[in-house]
Order: structure tokens, then sequence, then C-alpha cells
């Protein structure tokens, strides 16, 4: 019998590369893959369990934590699928804030992918400029809404607190200097010889193969697949303007530029939102009541999807949530780390997708 | 060779140099907009347990007997440090970052009601939630241990044969019922809702 | 044997390998002993070096409440640890269990119960100074003159 696997190796759940427990089993022949499978079952909290029976003041902690990365999403998605159920007016004032923090977040999100994918591909000296700069932008998150993760920014009919004018320049200011330290390190990051070497042709995912595994967020994005950015229908994201970052490459590198431009996207989007910021009421009011309904958001990984069933006095009878690592990982899997010429390319090809384990599990 | 080159650049640079030579870690202050665990302002509680009722988090705050007053105590390691119980005080007896001078700039509460309702197919008629609840015993406390009363003012009482819920303003959400109750058949909902008075004029 | 010990002492109090296991968490808590890396906190100006093998480090940082998968695993990684070695709960999902610690959940905190912990700290999730100061004071505590209170 002729023999076509060589040996399995698993890599996980305790890995070098990787924050987060995740097993990755890969069948190989002398240094090539042929297969990839992913194991989960990690980081099972029993999210939704523990969220049924409750009122929106505890759940939106819960939803919050299922993943501290995009803490601030997730509390507005969820937010704001209340907001649908019990047809709450959001002020506008506190419409931009929400945007504000939310865009802050994604910056400080995609900035901790690209800093994984360089300390994967030992590019230490890039990957610690990286995360200097989230530095920034956390401390901005933090005047905002006075904590650097599980902000806890949002409530039924608003937001919890203002933005104030200084706070408003020193945001401005630190976001230009974060803009300067952005474009120099996509720059480094785009022209280094040896980045290309690891990057550029490595773990590629066609367009067909993304639709067909039904990727979301930059991963779909890299690989050329239109219109799949939810913020282009949020009705505050269409007021400011908002077009979709798409490359064609569907490589290692392609998903990691698209990163770095959406972090210039979302610089541009917070600019717009201070400069246009309305006066008024940061808080509506407004009591939760039953209904049932889905609602999807634009997570810094993809699309996120809350469906919240309530009864009348606004305690969360049944919810299902759908994260974006969902497909990502599978399609990471199945379409990218299957014929990787190297071991030393399935990790980085992983973290290139910019998987969320406790995201995944809950 | 290129990125030889490329390196000795990056590391020749006069930002660079200096940063590397001359700047030590800053001080690592906690800045004071952070929301750190809530202290007590000094300002005198009285025993409304706002706080304990919006915490999202178990066992995370208790409002305690002193020997002479009421305090808010917070337990480290189950506190996620959010702030909620700080907005929701009435009486500013809890202080965390600039949450208090915010909310009082900006006007911001959080009001909340709380509703009982009892499913009469589990209900089993025992009054423990009757007994167990304090605002009952507070106004009656001749609280007969089958849950009747001869008081109207009550939160709820036992009568013909079934729980009868009289006043469910005075609730203050504490869920002692629901604890006591052996067939979870009376459930507390706490409803919370972020108010902004208008600016005056 | 006392100079040994010296120079044991001095050795170890600048080398401090660190390992973190993600037993369960929200991932908030493990993103900021991440950001302990970064140069404006500069863990590794006091000697500490964070990675992930348990088989070359002193300092274990469980984060986390623990799920069912974990309880075997956890022990297995703390029993690969060399001495001296010491385990340090970050978060308050070691703890207490944080807003997990609920009816319905799959957790089973605290983390006590399989495997002993030297310190902890709390928060929700801490502050990056606050780990960095946690680390650098539990660890002289074990690691000072461990060969002498061995005997």
């Amino acid at each position: 019998m002729k023999k076509t696997v060589d040996v399995s190796i698993p890599l996980g759940p305790m890995h070098p590369c990787w924050k987060e427990p995740v097993r990755l089993k890969c069948e190989t022949a002398g240094e090539r893959v042929l297969r990839a499978e992913v194991e989960l079952g990690y980081m099972k909290k029993g999210i939704e369990r523990i969220m049924r029976g409750r009122p929106w003041q505890e759940v939106m902690f819960l939803a919050e934590r299922v993943c501290g990365i995009c803490s601030v999403i997730h509390n507005m998605v969820f937010i704001e699928t209340m907001e649908t159920i019990s047809d709450i007016a959001v002020p506008p004032r506190a419409a931009y804030l929400r945007v504000i923090a939310n865009e802050l977040d994604r910056v400080a999100s995609h900035i901790l992918a690209n800093f994984s994918y360089c300390y994967t591909i030992e590019h230490e000296t890039l990957a610690m400029y990286l995360l200097n700069t989230r530095e920034i932008v956390l401390d901005n998150l933090e005047r905002l809404t006075g904590s650097r993760i599980n902000t806890a920014y949002m409530i039924p009919g608003g937001v919890r607190f203002d933005l104030l004018p200084e706070d408003a320049t020193a945001m401005l200011a630190d976001l230009a200097k974060v803009e300067a330290e952005m474009r120099r390190h996509t720059r480094i990051f785009e022209t280094g010889p040896l980045i290309a070497l690891r990057s550029k042709g490595v773990g590629v995912m066609s367009r067909e193969e993304a639709i067909r595994a039904h990727t979301v967020g930059p991963t779909a994005r890299a690989s050329g697949v239109e219109d799949c950015d939810l913020r282009l229908r949020h009705p505050t994201y269409r007021e400011l303007g908002f077009t979709q970052v798409t490359r064609t490459e569907g490589d290692n590198f392609a998903r990691i530029m698209v990163r770095f431009q959406e972090i210039f996207q979302s610089i541009d989007l917070i600019r717009k939102c201070i400069d246009r910021l309305p006066d008024g009421p940061i808080r509506g009011g407004g009591l939760c009541k039953a209904g049932e309904t889905s609602y999807a958001g634009e997570a810094p990984r993809g699309e996120l999807t809350y469906s919240i069933k309530t009864d009348e006095y606004g305690r969360v009878l049944d919810i299902a949530i759908r994260t974006p690592s969902v497909m990502n990982i599978e399609a990471c899997a199945h379409s990218m780390i299957t014929d990787a010429t190297s071991i030393a390319d399935v990790t980085s090809t992983f973290i290139s997708s910019d998987p969320c384990i406790a995201c995944n599990e809950r | 060779m290129r990125s030889i080159v490329y390196y000795v650049r990056e590391f020749l640079r006069p930002e660079w140099l200096r940063k590397f030579f001359l700047v030590k870690t800053a001080p690592l202050e906690t800045p004071s907009y952070f929301k750190d665990y809530p202290s007590l302002t000094g300002k005198e509680c009285t025993a409304c347990f706002s706080c304990m009722m919006i915490c999202p988090a178990p066992n995370a705050i208790a409002v305690l007997r002193r020997q002479d007053r009421w305090e808010p105590e917070i337990y480290r390691g189950h506190c996620i440090r959010c702030g909620l119980c700080v907005e929701a005080c009435p009486e500013d007896v809890l202080a965390s970052g600039r949450i208090l001078d915010t909310t009082h700039r900006d006007r911001t509460a959080f009001s909340s009601w709380y509703h009982l309702e009892v499913d009469d197919t589990l209900c089993m008629r025992c009054g423990n939630c009757c007994v167990s609840c304090p605002v009952n015993r507070q106004v009656d406390p001749q609280l007969a241990g089958t849950g009747t009363s001869a008081s109207d003012e009550v939160v709820m009482r036992v009568e013909g044969g079934r729980v009868r819920i009289l006043h469910e303003e005075k609730c203050t959400g504490c869920k002692t019922c629901e604890i006591n109750c052996p067939n979870r058949a009376i459930r507390v909902a706490r409803m919370v809702e972020g108010v902004q008075e208008e600016a005056e004029a | 044997m006392s100079i040994l010990q010296d120079i044991k002492n001095a050795v170890r109090s600048r080398s401090i390998h660190v390992s973190y296991v993600d037993v369960g968490s929200c991932n908030g808590c493990d993103i900021e002993v991440l950001a302990c890396l970064a140069p404006r906190y500069d863990i590794e100006q006091y000697g500490i070096y964070v990675h992930n093998n348990p088989r070359e480090a002193d300092v274990l940082l469980v984060i986390g409440s623990v799920t069912p998968q974990w309880v075997d695993k956890l022990r297995d990684i703390w029993e690969k640890i060399p001495e001296p070695k010491v385990a340090v709960a970050i978060g308050n999902c070691p703890i207490s269990g944080c807003v997990y610690a609920r009816k319905g959940t799959l957790t089973t905190p605290p983390v006590e119960n399989y495997i002993p912990i030297a310190a902890s700290v709390p928060g929700c999730p801490p502050r990056p100074t606050e780990i960095l100061s946690a680390i650098l004071s539990v660890a002289p505590l074990i690691f000072k003159d461990y060969e002498e209170k061995q005997r």
C-alpha cells in the first residue's frame, strides 16, 4: 500500500504563536501539508446559556465578554438589537459617539492582529512598533470610556459618557500621531523584502473559495469579495460616507494590508465624527419590550449577528450569536493551509486570518 | 543586502537613537479617568440597594450594616470595574474615576422599576416569599408564617389561597423571594432605563 | 554553598521566564499580558521573558475560569514546569469566575482547586502595570534562597 501521509503534526492547544488554545492537526508529506483540521472546544464557557432569563444590564456585560479584543462591537450589536426590538431611538450625538468608540476599538484590534502576524514571522521590530502604537489608541479609548478593554460604553437609547471638547482635541492630536506612525509601519511592511518572502503568495485563497466558505471581514475582502462590509448598511456610517477596502491577491500579504488600509480608513472616520459631532443629549431613555429579531453588525473580523427573543419586561428569553471567526477559521484550514509548502507557513497563515477562539466558542 | 542597509538606516534615525539612549520607561501612572474600584466618598448611604440591584457581576457589591450606618462594600476578585453602581447611586456614596463628575455635568442617571409575577400553576401557596420579603417584615412585623397579613401596605400576601401582589412599587428588587421560593414560581424582573434630564436653557 | 546560592539569587532575579495559559477567559486578560510586552511597559527590562513554553517557564500566568477540557491539561502543564515554579492568577476569572459564575455555566472556577496559586491579580481585566508589579513582587518570594529552603 502506498503511504501518503508521513507524519500528522499537532499544533497546540498551547503554542507559542497562539494567544488562545486551539488545536490544529496537519497531515504532512515531507514539508508539504496535505490536510489540516481544526479542533475546537477548549474555551466553551456556555455564555448563551448564562444569558437566558437575564435583563439587558447583565447580558450586556456577558456579550462584551464573548470576546475581549473586539468587546465594543459585541456591546454595540447587542444594544442595537435590543433597540430594534423595542423601537428605541438613539440621539444623533450618541450615534456618533458610538461610531468613535467602535472605530477606536477596530483600530486597536487590527493593530493587534498585525502585531501577531509580525510576531509569528519573527519580525519582532515591527511587531513591537505596532504594539507601542496600539497603546496610544487604547489611551484614547480609555479617555472616552474609562477603561482599556471591556468598556461597557453603550446602553439602550444612548451612551454612558460624553466626549468633552478638550478630550476631542487630545484625541485628534493622538490620531495624527497614530496615523504618522502607521504610515511608517505600513511602508516597512509593504517594502520589506524578507516580509514579502514569507507573505506574498503564501496561503492563497481564491475568490470562489472565499465565497463558497462564506468567509467574512478582512479575510474575504483580501480575496476580492465585494460588498461584504456591513458598515455600508449602517445608517450612521452611511451619513459619514464609507467605502469598502478590497484587495484581490488573497494571500497573507493582502490580508495584512487590508487591515493596514482599514486602520487609515477608521482614523478618517473618527476625524469626520469629531468634526460633525452634533450637540444634544447623549441618552434618550426607553424601556426594553417584547419581541424577536436578528441584527448584524461589522466586527473587526467580519459579520457579527445576534438573534434575540425578549419578554415584555426586557429579559432575554433566547439568544443566538454568530461570530465571524467560525467561518474564517474553517476557510483557513481548508483553503489556505492545505497545500502549504512548509510547516512554518502554517502558523503564520493561521494567524493572518485573525482567528478569535473566544468569539468562536463562547 | 538591501535589508541590511534598510536596518542600518532604520537604527540611525535620530528619533530612534534619541529614544534608545535617553528615554527610559515612562512613569507608569494610572490616569485619573480610569474607572478603578469604586471608593467611598463619605456621604451617607440610605440603604436603597440601587447599586446592588444594577451590579452585573455576581457577589461583587454588598450594602452592609456597620455599627451605626450602612456602607457598601466592594469585593475585589468579583468586581469588574464597570462603574454602573457609581452611576446608579442617587446619594453619590461611591466614586470611581471621573464618573461622578460626568454624571453631574450631563445630568445622566439610571432609573429602575421592578416587576413581580407569580406563576399560579407552579405556586404551592407556601407563603415563603411573603415571609422572606424584607419590605414585608418592615411594614408588618406580625406577618404570619403562612404569608397572611392584616396590613394592606405589604408588597404581597397570601389571600384566599393564592399570592396576591398589592404594592409592586415598594419592591426593592432584592430577589429574596425568588431565592426562597421552592418551586421558582415567583419571578422578579429588573427593568433599567438610562435617562438624561434636559439641560437648562 | 552560600556563594553559589547568592549567584543563583542574582541570576534568577533578572531572568524570569513567564508562560501564560488561557483556560477559558474572554481574551481581555490575554491581550493585557501581551500589552506588557509593549515598549511602553517594557516587561523585558526587568528580565521577564514572555513565551508560551511551560518546560522552560518559572512563572505560569493562569487566565480564565476553568473549562472542562482544561481540568486535566492544566495539571499536566503545571507538572511539566521545572522547580522552582509559581502560578499567578490573572483577572477575576481564576479567582471567582467573574460573570461566568452563574446558573447554566460550563466553567468550574476557582482555579485553586486544580493547581496551587501563589498570587492573584484582581480586575476585569487588570491593567498591565498591575500584572507587572504582581509578577515582580511574587517572583523573589519564591525564587530567593530556593535551595537553602529545600534543605
